[in-house]
């Protein structure tokens, strides 16, 4: 594929946008505070919510290692269209509950929920935990966007810019924007991003079905190539198609980002419609990933699991190679694809900064010395990662599936504590360490359990733990009253 | 109440139908061997699960829109207990 120096230029015209919007964004602030920098001063109105919070859910792992993923397995990835919406079905425990608390008490990180919900002498251990467990699959996530970064900016230009070249670049260029803007910058980029993103993928999608003349012969030549890829998937497989819808759905409510976006929106009713129009998106933009993969199997043959990530830069060259049009249309893309990737990196670092300052460290001030201390530490571990993003043996969905397995691990903590009053410290505590331990464990031995993941395993055993130990411990951490405080289901449907 | 009586019903049927449907896109129930079909130009067990994931996308907006989601005010909430008392 040949941009030639219009490539250059319009890379440099986009990063160039990106600098001019987070200047606008540093003159639109209120004052320096947290909230502010980490949360936009809880102005985020339905179309902005709704975009930042499409653009973060769809990212790197979306457009590369989804399509990969859905290479290497054929037509039954079908079940990431499924997750993705169970990520919006499972927000029904988490928003109606914690979103009067945000309000309410002014939280800035999950971890300003859990100070509030438990008390004893676990509580502090508790919050350093989940903590933890958050800022290891959150630098795990952003570790599969610098990689990705990497990969677009080298296969797609031609190997002008490196990869390496590509993951430090561009890296700092987010860490330019997310330091000046804040949240603002963050979600204004990603409304922008959002909509690159959907175009870009149409019109990939529709090259594609019109280069194999329509999906059913699409289907056809897959089944020739590979008929693995087209077959009624083993019970091993269904098994598994399960157990990732119950990971993803479980472990994505609770990525720091999207519940900061909770306390980020200006009112319920902005993130009740977002979420509404939030359903649909799977079908505009997993499938289409999806698709775009299974139908690169009739394409092109990639025998390593890793390379297979490189699916959509591949297609994009052979895309662009033809010249004129297509080599516009291929830039487009590329520039999409490369703005959902550095959407979702600096939802990531963002969050990492607060939560690094206040949850873990306990640094817990509303004043811009607060504020400053995130962002020196989200540089650093920015910086930190990049060492990590050179090392390429990891496919980007084995990299998801680790992150998630840490996540699942939080869902006692906020998902049965939101809704049951006499959850405690000490228990949740002790399920957190044990259903990580038996999750770290089990993958560094290799043990599978059939197609569950072993982070699911690991979740239920937690989940018992934190239970039996709350109804027969003999801790005395008082039983939680704020639960009167947050209107029950029938409250909330009642109210309409 | 018969009003709100149908919201909480039709909200909790939405979010039942949903489980279901998530049950049902899996095909553990399909026979391995059986041939290729093609509907709609994807294999027959795909279409299924697909048209399945567009019923939870509808499903799950309609339920969306029946969940009002409360800004915390203590009179929105109506409570005054400050939550960081325990009992």
């Amino acid at each position: 594929m040949r941009f030639g120096v219009w490539g250059i230029v319009t890379l440099i015209l986009y990063l160039a946008a990106l600098v001019v919007v987070a200047e606008l964004a540093r003159r639109a602030r209120r004052d320096a505070s947290p909230a502010d920098h980490f949360l936009a001063g809880r102005t985020l109105g339905t179309f902005v919510l709704f975009l930042t919070l499409y653009a973060t859910a769809y990212s790197g792992n979306s457009l590369l290692g989804y399509p990969g993923a859905a290479y290497r397995e054929g037509y039954s990835f079908i079940m990431a269209t499924g997750f993705m919406m169970a990520i919006i079905v499972v927000f029904h425990l988490l928003v109606p509950r914690l979103r009067p608390l945000a309000i309410r008490h002014a939280f800035v990180t999950p971890g300003d929920y859990l100070e509030l919900r438990f008390g004893g002498p676990w509580a502090r251990p508790l919050r350093r935990a989940v903590a933890f467990l958050m800022v290891l699959a959150l630098a795990n996530f952003l570790l599969a966007q610098l990689k990705a970064m990497g990969d677009v900016a080298s296969v797609v230009t031609d190997g002008r810019i490196p990869y390496a070249g590509g993951v430090i670049g561009l890296a700092a260029v987010i860490l330019f924007y997310e330091t000046r803007g804040g949240m603002r910058a963050v979600a204004w980029t990603d409304a922008a991003q959002g909509i690159a993103m959907v175009v870009g993928l149409a019109a990939l999608f529709g090259w594609l079905l019109f280069e194999a003349g329509g999906l059913g012969e699409v289907t056809r030549a897959v089944a020739e190539r590979r008929p693995a890829a087209v077959a009624i998937p083993s019970t091993t497989v269904c098994i598994r198609w399960m157990s990732t819808l119950v990971l993803m759905g479980l472990a994505s409510v609770l990525y720091p980002q999207a519940i900061q976006r909770v306390f980020a929106a200006r009112d319920g009713r902005s993130l009740k419609r977002s979420f509404a129009a939030m359903s649909f998106m799977p079908l505009v933009t997993t499938l289409v990933v999806t698709l775009i993969g299974v139908a690169a199997i009739a394409r092109f043959e990639i025998s390593e699991a890793v390379a297979a990530d490189e699916v959509v830069p591949r297609l994009l060259h052979d895309w662009g190679s033809g010249g004129g049009i297509g080599s516009w249309a291929a830039l487009l893309v590329f520039l999409g694809a490369l703005s959902a990737i550095m959407s979702t990196a600096d939802s990531c670092l963002l969050s990492l900064g607060s939560l690094l300052s206040r949850d873990l460290l306990g640094r817990g001030g509303r004043d811009a010395k607060a504020t400053a201390l995130g962002k020196r530490l989200a540089a650093l571990i920015l910086i930190a990662t990049i060492p990590f993003a050179l090392w390429r043996d990891l496919t980007l969905w084995r990299l998801i599936e680790l992150k998630m397995e840490l996540l699942i691990q939080c869902v006692p903590a906020f998902l049965i504590a939101l809704h049951w009053s006499r959850l405690r410290a000490g228990p949740v505590f002790a399920g957190i360490v044990v259903g990580t331990l038996f999750s770290v464990g089990l993958t560094l031995n290799g043990v599978t359990l059939g197609g569950l993941h072993v982070g699911v395993a690991g979740c239920l055993l937690n989940a018992a733990i934190a239970v039996i130990g709350s109804l027969f411990g003999t801790g005395n951490e008082p039983e939680w009253v704020g639960l009167a405080e947050v209107p029950s289901v029938a409250a909330v449907l009642t109210r309409n | 109440m018969t009003r709100n009586r149908f919201r909480r019903g039709l909200h909790r049927a939405c979010i039942a139908l949903i489980a279901l449907l998530y049950v049902f896109s899996i095909p553990w129930y399909r026979d391995g061997e059986a041939p290729l079909r093609i509907w709609f130009g994807l294999p027959d067990w795909v279409a299924v699960a697909l048209f399945c994931y567009v019923a939870v996308a509808v499903l799950n907006a309609i339920a969306w829109s029946l969940v009002d989601v409360s800004d915390g005010s203590p009179e929105e909430t109506g409570a005054d207990a400050d939550p960081r008392t325990r009992r």
